[in-house]
């Protein structure tokens, strides 16, 4: 009973560093870049499910990345490894054009405006899952930005190493993606049932 | 919209990043007191980071897992060390007596075959072979000796240093790694840093199987010498282990020094037999089931290019290169099939 009471006391008495390293970070009159990273994730809604301490983890992982306006991100048909949050600026989703504009140097590319992204958005995200993934699309800096990315590599050390941070990410991922794979769902049907409306429509013309 | 392609403050950060690896190299290169135990340092790391992996997946901290790491390493190391270091250093001493034994049977059988060549063909093989044999292995012993302070020396500076080395790269490695790779500039940011990991990753997981299927070897040949009662089987065990690095060529290595002890010690009886048969049958276990199981699948070289690079690797760096050449062919294999993939890709 005795020792049973000696081995509580000393649970009691242990001190754990990394949880005081911890609760000194998330310091809110500490401004540094490593409490700023896990306080931008707090705020995006992927990470509603990790707590602040795995956040915390997590933030070690991160790359940070900063842009000039115009810069590219990523380019179509690149291999890809990156999955990108936005903590500052504008980034573009553009479908680059394949012919050169006239009159232009060869170094610059017309291209379309798929979707623009501001702070707190993601993209890039099938590239941590995909094996040898091809950019769907070309990422541009709108104007200066600041990104936080998280690679391939650093998602299987986090596998190897911290296992529930690691199913968490991809709990996240998979949510992202189950919910494109709705929406495009939704569109595909959408688009079938148009297409038969105009098949009707030209069959009663006919 | 407009898209720009090519940014000149990146291709300054590229150039500057490519400078500072270079030059990194370079002096890496020209000091190799330091980098000779980095290198021994690194391989250690990389064998240690499964253990490392299973250590942090347990929520115990980075520093901590190294310090264990680093002290059960230094604790399961210093009883053997202290139990066979002795053996060893008798059986070499021993070993040094049947030298002469050797010397004469070889010299034995080289007349024989002389005199069969010569009654069967006529010509005359000249002496000059084996007495020119038989130098550069003393010249080769001798020269050995002579660097034996110097290398003991290195040693005993190596038996402090590697031991930090490991700690800090147990520790450090993937924040140093991330600092680093931080330099890279956007453009060619994610490509660096999947063909470094990569590079990482292939060179750890050979190194690891690699030590295991030697280990496997070993133990084999020195459970079974031990158990044939020849005598030195833990220093052909040994052999065995170390000889095991080098592919195609590493087993007749080891196998042929206990061959010709065996012929000289016990004649062509059933315990040279025994021994013959005991070094098939391991040699035959490592290529039909470690090699393919644990080895084959990390490297996919032709066997051209793995004995082509271990030749290069232990001219440049005599047994760490004989290790590290394989996985640094496949690591360069990788790269170029990357880049080249990538220029045909822009070009089509």
């Amino acid at each position: 009973m005795s020792y049973e009471k000696n081995i509580e006391d000393r649970k009691v008495d242990r001190v754990d560093i990394s949880l005081l390293k911890f609760f000194w970070q998330i310091n809110p009159l500490l401004k540094t870049a490593k409490n700023k990273i896990p306080k931008f994730l707090r705020n995006l809604e992927v990470f509603k499910n990790f707590s602040d301490y795995e956040l915390w983890d997590l933030s070690k992982a991160l790359h940070r990345r900063t842009f000039e306006k115009g810069d590219i991100i990523f380019r179509e048909n690149d291999l890809g490894v990156g999955f990108y949050f936005i903590v500052r600026g504008n980034v573009d989703i553009v479908i680059e054009n394949d012919h050169s504009q006239s009159g232009e140097s060869s170094t610059e590319l017309q291209s379309k405006v798929v979707v623009s992204l501001e702070k707190n958005d993601y993209f890039g995200e099938l590239a941590l899952l995909q094996e040898r993934h091809l950019r769907n699309a070309t990422a541009v800096a709108k104007e200066p930005c600041e990104l936080l990315g998280i690679f391939k590599p650093d998602l299987d050390i986090i596998i190897n190493e911290r296992p529930v941070i690691a199913s968490k990410l991809l709990q996240s991922i998979s949510l992202i993606i189950s919910n494109r794979l709705y929406s495009v769902t939704q569109e595909v049907r959408r688009l079938k049932d148009r297409v038969k409306v105009l098949e009707e429509e030209n069959a009663d013309k006919n | 919209m407009l898209i720009k392609t090519n940014n000149p403050k990146d291709t300054v950060k590229l150039i500057l990043f490519i400078l500072l690896t270079v030059v990194t190299v370079a002096i890496l290169i020209f000091l190799p007191r330091i980098t000779v135990p980095l290198i021994i340092s690194y391989i250690i790391f990389l064998v240690l980071t499964p253990f490392m992996q299973k250590l942090i997946k347990l929520g115990i901290s980075r520093t901590l897992s190294a310090l264990i790491i680093l002290v059960g390493l230094l604790f399961f190391s210093i009883y053997p060390i202290v139990k066979i270091v002795p053996i060893i250093s008798n059986e070499a001493n021993n070993i040094q007596y049947y030298t002469p034994k050797i010397e004469s049977f070889i010299k034995k059988e080289y007349y024989k075959i002389k005199s069969k060549v010569q009654e069967k063909t006529g010509f005359e093989l000249e002496d000059s072979y084996i007495t020119d044999g038989f130098s550069y292995v003393k010249n080769g012993m001798s020269s050995f000796l002579v660097a034996v302070p110097n290398l003991l020396s290195r040693a005993l500076e190596w038996v402090f240093v590697i031991p930090l080395f490991v700690f800090f790269l147990l520790k450090d490695f993937g924040t140093f790694r991330k600092k680093f790779i931080g330099l890279a500039p956007n453009s060619v940011f994610e490509k660096f840093y999947i063909i470094s990991h990569q590079f990482n990753k292939q060179l750890g997981d050979y190194i690891f199987a690699k030590f295991i299927e030697a280990s496997i070897l070993g133990i084999i040949i020195t459970a079974g010498l031990f158990f044939l009662d020849v005598r030195f089987a833990l220093i052909f065990g040994i052999i065995a282990f170390v000889t095991n690095v080098i592919p195609y060529l590493g087993p007749i290595l080891g196998t042929v020094p206990a061959l010709i002890f065996g012929v000289v010690e016990y004649g062509y009886g059933t315990t040279f037999g025994a021994l013959a048969m005991l070094y098939m049958i391991a040699n035959a276990i490592d290529m039909a089931i470690v090699f393919p199981i644990l080895v084959s699948k990390i490297v996919d070289l032709h066997p051209v290019i793995v004995v082509g690079s271990v030749i290069l690797g232990s001219q440049f760096m005599g047994i760490v290169g004989m290790i590290i050449s394989i996985p640094l062919a496949a690591a360069c294999k990788l790269i170029f099939t990357d880049v080249l993939g990538d220029l045909y890709s822009s070009n089509s």
